[in-house]
């Protein structure tokens, strides 16, 4: 069975993660991307994308769901259940683009930037699960 | 005589009355005593696989010698055989190369829907017409070069017998010309008629572990009795997360595809170690095309490549695998599921295609 068993399931469990990340310390390195971070999900089916806000903004981004309406640098697309996973901090991202659970299009060197940090990322998300009450999902079946 | 012939693409299986010739110089007469309904025979019905029309079908047979060419001496009547879809030439470039299973006269043959020596023998209202791939065994007779034919034990059932006409040869065969060492793990995509004999052929090499993926209980079930040690319904779970949980996020050491869809052979590459084999056993339409990551190629080292006929050599390879039936290694009746008459071909079809699993066999 699929983590997520509609868009809004998964709305609700990424796209509040990826509004949290706003707020972190790691949440300046969306500028070294330089352009707007696009995540393509199938299975479910929907889009969030990281949209780089101007550097005096409360903010650093800011998150949009559905069809872009504004030019988008770099896409990751995969199924929910991986991505679920990567952000568990259980997929080698290099082993997921060559076995296509990750299909990336753009300037991947871009995104490499934040592969340094994400080990400091995933905790987050596993606090994330825990504070909206989904601590069911920390573990992914072995 | 009775045959199940496809006179169009896309028309019904039909059983009609037809006139056999007597075997040529090289050919023999082989009375039908069984016949296995493979997937490539539908192909064939629905135009997938391109082969001239009309056409008797059927190429996993088994049967009784009643007829032999003047310059056979090999087979006498009387013989049981089991018939062999690719009759290698043994002097073309392919065969002298050491890969009869891509002889080059038979291929000919089979495009060309003739017997290996490009005659037809089979005749409608006085038409010569084809038969699949050098054989057409769906018929109270065939007439086949005497490279088709290799004999077996005299008690031997011919519905077991008939299974080692292709499917047994095509999915025990790739195993054993796989990389596959005793301890690995093997991963199986579809494991139908070929895909289980496969899981046999992994076993008797001596894989440790065995995933099959298929959308039919049936043949999970067959697979798990034959040696698999993990099945996965891709309806319910996703095929490659569930193998990267078995393998420990490593992937198996040899993946074989015996389905003919190009996103399974993807799975199977994608379901590949480092350094790992995917095999692709399935045959798609001759003008798919196949989406990978080519990164994988050098960075991980993985292979992709693919089998026809298993590599077999009919001559060669039905004595050793009546050897490994007699030995118990490999088991030819489970397989199994259905039979049926020959005037009853086309329900074989419609249960083929609709999924219900195990293979079905025609029966005199
Ligand atoms: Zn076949
Ligand atoms: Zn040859």
């Amino acid at each position: 069975m699929a983590i997520f068993e509609s868009p809004e399931s998964l709305h609700a469990v990424l796209g509040t993660f990826f509004e949290r990340l706003r707020q972190v310390d790691q949440a300046y390195l969306v500028y070294q991307i330089g352009g707007t971070l696009e995540f393509i999900f199938n299975k479910p089916s929907t889009r969030i994308r990281w949209i780089p806000q101007p550097p005096d903004s409360a903010l650093p981004f800011r998150i949009a769901y559905g069809e872009p309406t504004e030019p988008v640098l770099l896409t990751f697309e995969q199924d929910g259940d991986t991505a679920h996973r990567f952000w568990l901090g259980r997929v080698n991202l290099q082993q997921a683009l060559a076995r296509q659970q990750v299909i990336a299009r753009g300037p991947l060197s871009r995104a490499m930037k934040l592969i340094p940090h994400l080990d400091t990322i995933y905790p987050l998300y596993q606090e994330h699960l825990v504070a909206i009450g989904r601590s069911d999902l920390l573990e992914v079946r072995r | 005589m009775r045959a199940a012939v496809v006179s169009d693409y896309g028309e019904p299986v039909r059983i009609v009355s037809l006139e056999i010739d007597d075997p040529g110089p090289n050919e023999v007469l082989v009375e039908m005593r069984a016949s296995g309904v493979c997937h490539s025979d539908w192909h064939a019905v629905s135009g997938r696989l391109p082969l001239p029309v009309p056409m008797v079908l059927g190429h996993e047979g088994a049967g009784v010698v009643r007829k032999v060419g003047s310059r056979v001496r090999q087979i006498q009547p009387g013989d049981c055989v089991v018939l062999s879809w690719i009759p290698s030439c043994g002097s073309c470039w392919w065969c002298t190369d050491g890969h009869p299973e891509l002889c080059e006269r038979a291929n000919d043959a089979a495009v060309n829907g003739t017997l290996a020596s490009g005659d037809k023998r089979v005749r409608w209202d006085g038409t010569p017409i084809s038969v699949f791939s050098a054989t057409g065994t769906l018929a109270d007779f065939a007439v086949v070069s005497e490279r088709s034919v290799v004999t077996i034990p005299s008690d031997m059932p011919f519905e077991e017998a008939s299974l080692l006409g292709c499917a047994v040869q095509t999915g025990v065969g790739a195993a054993l010309r796989s990389p596959i060492r005793p301890g690995d793990t093997i991963l199986v995509v579809g494991a139908g008629g070929v895909g289980l004999n496969i899981v046999q052929g992994a076993r008797i090499r001596g894989a440790a572990k065995i995933i099959a993926v298929d959308l039919s209980a049936t043949n999970r079930e067959l697979a798990l009795s034959l040696g698999a040690t993990l099945t996965i319904n891709p309806a319910k779970d996703d095929p490659l997360l569930a193998i990267l949980d078995y393998t420990h996020d490593r992937g198996v050491d040899v993946a074989f595809e015996a389905v003919g869809q190009v996103e399974l052979v993807a799975l199977a590459f994608n379901a590949a170690r480092r350094g790992g084999t995917a095999v692709a056993i399935g045959v798609p339409a001759p003008n798919e095309n196949l989406s990978i990551n080519a990164f994988a190629f050098p960075s991980q080292e993985k292979t992709l490549t693919g089998s026809w006929y298993g590599g077999s050599f009919a001559p060669r390879d039905i004595p050793r695998l009546v050897e490994l039936w007699k030995s118990g290694h490999l088991r030819l009746a489970p397989l199994i599921k259905r039979r049926y008459r020959l005037d009853d071909t086309p329900k074989a079809f419609e249960d083929l295609i609709s999924g219900r699993g195990g293979r079905s066999v025609i029966a005199w």
